[in-house]
């Protein structure tokens, strides 16, 4: 108590003394791993656009709450900053704040607003440093806006709700246990047919299809997709993990692969919590453009403000 | 009007980090003072101050802290954070341990908090310093919560999901005090059931060190010297930083929660001395005053009170002035209350002082004992003719009265009696 030293000396409190670039780097990511302040050296001499994704990862995993972290080891692209990650939009700030001084580029407010997934980030700082053209923002398309585009209604629509943004759909359906071919799929055992898993998936990529999220083929960048003209053509690789009854949420992605008019591929998953439920390593659909050209403000580059 | 009572304490305080080591500390008159490390410059004068014990804030980073494992703050918690409010995040939650409350008795619309600090200047100064040197958007983003004198309130109302009356107060020394005068305030009128009132400071180098240029800090070397309340040797006043952490609940609460109260709080009083910036009324004319209303809202007179615990911070003219107040309000009714300053052993705590002050005098009305004013040796002449105890006494008082005062001559006095 009556001690004449304080016993835990104080670490140096911003000292401003000279120091070197790559101190100042380091120092300014003192918490993040070493892979990303490697990254960040060498992003600094070489500034190699293949080296941002770790930077960006490292930075974000820095701010996340240690119990938090595990989301950001595997299949990053689609982990949620606010609901999986819980990043507030102050924690995005400092995110943003560090980002800038790292990587040495500019953010402006209103770019930050349409972020939603680690994935958005990754290739909107992608698009920043190679002086692209950048995407179009996730979109969350309530179960009102879906019925309104899809060609399928209820009670064949297995989509309550999908947000649409460059890098796939992703969308969600709960199992209600009312659907009509339970009544017959499986005796007295309620369970989710995998044709019916699989019609899921395919609707979301009709979804991602008629929100636009296939990149534009060269000279079609303004013509609109007829939904009249979608239709599923093949599947492979599906692969189900886990049965699926009344009650469960099922969470559904779809990536585009491959799109060479009529055709456009998606790999697709499910899963239930973090159960990998299904998996479809291609599904591959058909699709036409409508006779007349879009509207204006839907082309992809006006809708960037 | 309801009746008032202190029903949970928590304690970060130079002179111990609970309610048990705090009262030890406070029977057994050992004081808190260090060599402070910071402090130990060519051109600092001032050596000494009264640290905080198993925790080191000195980083402007708050994830560099070091601090007891029993807290166990998120990075989330922490990033609006300076030192003060972190510490008051502890004592918040001894105090909530201490007085039982379950969540739903913390998270409802009858529940307020009122706190005080200077805020955080160190931080504050790191913020603009990066504005400065690193340009205006790279302002850390919750620079300005941590480090503006509302940063108490900010942070513990939304980190203890606090609903009902919050805010914060700021004169200065007197500041904790006024807190809870009016906390007690809003209970009596039936505006809130219980509430929170929080003093914090960060007792750090840019906290304390501006007060050397009034030449307010004491220049002694040695730790067990420095401060000395009512001595003819005081230089000044040792600067400290900490938390308390009290819950006030109205006699209702009380009963409802089965709570088992430190003491009630009497009645408080507040007045000014409209006299100058910085310096105390050389009569203590304000805070006379403020003892005589703290009285008849407690419908006491002056008789009645066993143990007064000064305001009294070490420096020559504020002693003095708090000398002649309390034997301007006292003498003439014939009283002779004990009288001392814990700040012998704490140093000044700042907007802290009065949380913390009130805190200690719950402490002795529950434990039935005196705080004594450690480190006299020659009393002042000039404070001749008080009772100063000197030794802590096994003794239980019936009424205690505590006094704080502020720049501005801002004087707060808040009586607790012993619960029956």
């Amino acid at each position: 108590m009556s001690d004449e030293t304080n016993t835990t000396t104080a670490p140096a409190a911003d000292v401003q003394t000279a120091e070197t670039p790559e101190q100042a780097l380091r120092n300014s990511l003192k918490r993040c791993s070493p892979a990303t302040v490697e990254a960040a050296l060498q992003f600094r001499i070489s500034r190699d656009p293949a080296l941002v994704p770790v930077i960006v990862i490292g930075i974000i995993e820095r701010y996340v709450e240690p119990d938090l972290r595990p989301k950001l080891r595997d299949n990053t692209d689609d982990v949620r900053l606010i609901e999986d990650l819980g990043i507030d939009s102050l924690t995005m700030m400092e995110v943003v704040i560090l980002t800038e001084e790292v990587l040495q580029v500019q953010i402006q407010n209103d770019e930050l607003r349409n972020l939603r997934t680690v994935g958005d980030i990754k290739v909107f700082i992608d698009c920043k440093l190679r002086g692209l053209p950048l995407p179009k923002p996730t979109r969350f398309i309530p179960i009102e806006q879906i019925a309104a585009v899809m060609p399928m209604q209820p009670p064949f629509l297995f989509l309550n709700e999908a947000s649409v943004g460059s890098s796939g759909a992703q969308g969600k359906y709960q199992i209600t246990g009312e659907e009509f071919f339970l009544q017959g799929h499986l005796k007295d055992n309620p369970v989710m047919p995998a044709s019916m898993m699989l019609e899921a998936l395919g609707q979301l990529a009709v979804l991602a299809i008629l929100e636009g999220a296939l990149p534009a083929e060269p000279g079609s960048e303004n013509r609109a997709i007829d939904p009249k003209t979608i239709y599923f053509t093949s599947c492979d690789g599906v692969r189900c993990h886990r049965v699926c009854k009344p009650g469960d949420l099922l969470t559904l992605a779809v990536k585009p692969k491959r799109v060479h008019m009529p055709l456009a591929t998606f790999e697709g998953s499910i899963r239930v919590g973090q159960e990998k439920a299904v998996i479809a390593e291609e599904i591959t659909l058909t699709f036409g453009y409508a006779e007349a050209p879009a509207p204006a403000e839907t082309s992809a580059e006006q809708s960037i403000t | 009007m309801p009746k008032v009572f202190i029903t949970g304490l928590g304690f970060i305080t130079s002179i111990g980090n609970d309610a048990a080591t705090v009262t030890r500390t406070l029977r057994e008159l050992r004081h808190g003072m260090v060599l402070y490390p910071p402090f130990q410059r060519p051109d600092s004068p001032v050596k000494v101050a009264a640290t905080i014990k198993d925790f080191n804030t000195d980083s402007l980073d708050p994830e560099d802290w070091i601090y007891p494992d029993r807290y166990r703050p998120r990075r989330e918690t922490l990033r609006s954070m300076g030192p003060n409010a972190f510490y008051a995040w502890c004592a918040m939650q001894q105090a909530i341990e201490d007085a039982r409350l379950a969540e739903a008795d913390i998270s409802n619309d009858d529940t307020g908090l009122y706190a005080a600090s200077g805020g955080a200047p160190g931080m504050l100064g790191h913020l603009l310093r990066r504005m400065h040197t690193q340009g205006v958007m790279r302002c850390p983003p919750l620079g300005i919560v941590a480090s503006i004198a509302g940063t108490l309130n900010f942070n513990l109302v939304a980190h203890y999901k606090i609903k009902g009356a919050s805010t914060g107060f700021s004169s200065a020394c007197a500041s904790s005090s006024h807190a809870l005068g009016f906390a007690c305030d809003e209970i009596e009128r039936g505006r809130q059931k219980r509430m929170f009132v929080v003093g914090a400071e960060d007792g750090n180098m840019d906290a304390i060190l501006p007060f050397a240029g009034m030449r307010a800090l004491s220049l002694q070397t040695d730790p067990s010297k420095a401060s000395r309340p009512f001595d003819s040797a005081r230089d000044g006043f040792v600067g400290t930083g900490g938390a308390t952490a009290l819950i006030l609940e109205s006699e209702d609460e009380v009963a409802r929660r089965g709570a088992k109260p430190y003491c009630e709080v009497a009645g408080w009083g507040q007045a000014s001395d409209g006299h100058n910036v910085a310096i105390s009324h050389p009569e203590g004319a304000g805070l006379a005053s403020a003892m005589r209303r703290a009285l008849r809202a407690a419908a006491l007179e002056p008789s009645a009170i066993d143990y007064i615990n000064a305001h009294a911070t070490s420096t020559p003219i504020g002693d003095i002035s708090e000398a002649k107040a309390i034997r301007a309000v006292f003498d003439a009714a014939g009283a002779r209350p004990l009288v001392s300053s814990t700040k012998a052993l704490t140093g000044h705590g700042l907007s802290l002082a009065g949380a913390m002050e009130t805190g200690f005098c719950a402490l002795a009305l529950r434990d039935g004992f005196i705080p004594g004013s450690a480190h006299i040796t020659n009393i002042d002449p000039a404070c001749a003719g008080l009772n100063i105890l000197q030794k802590t006494e096994d003794k239980q008082a019936a009424h205690i009265l505590n006094n704080s005062s502020g720049f501005g001559g801002a004087n707060v006095s808040i009586v607790l009696r012993k619960t029956t």
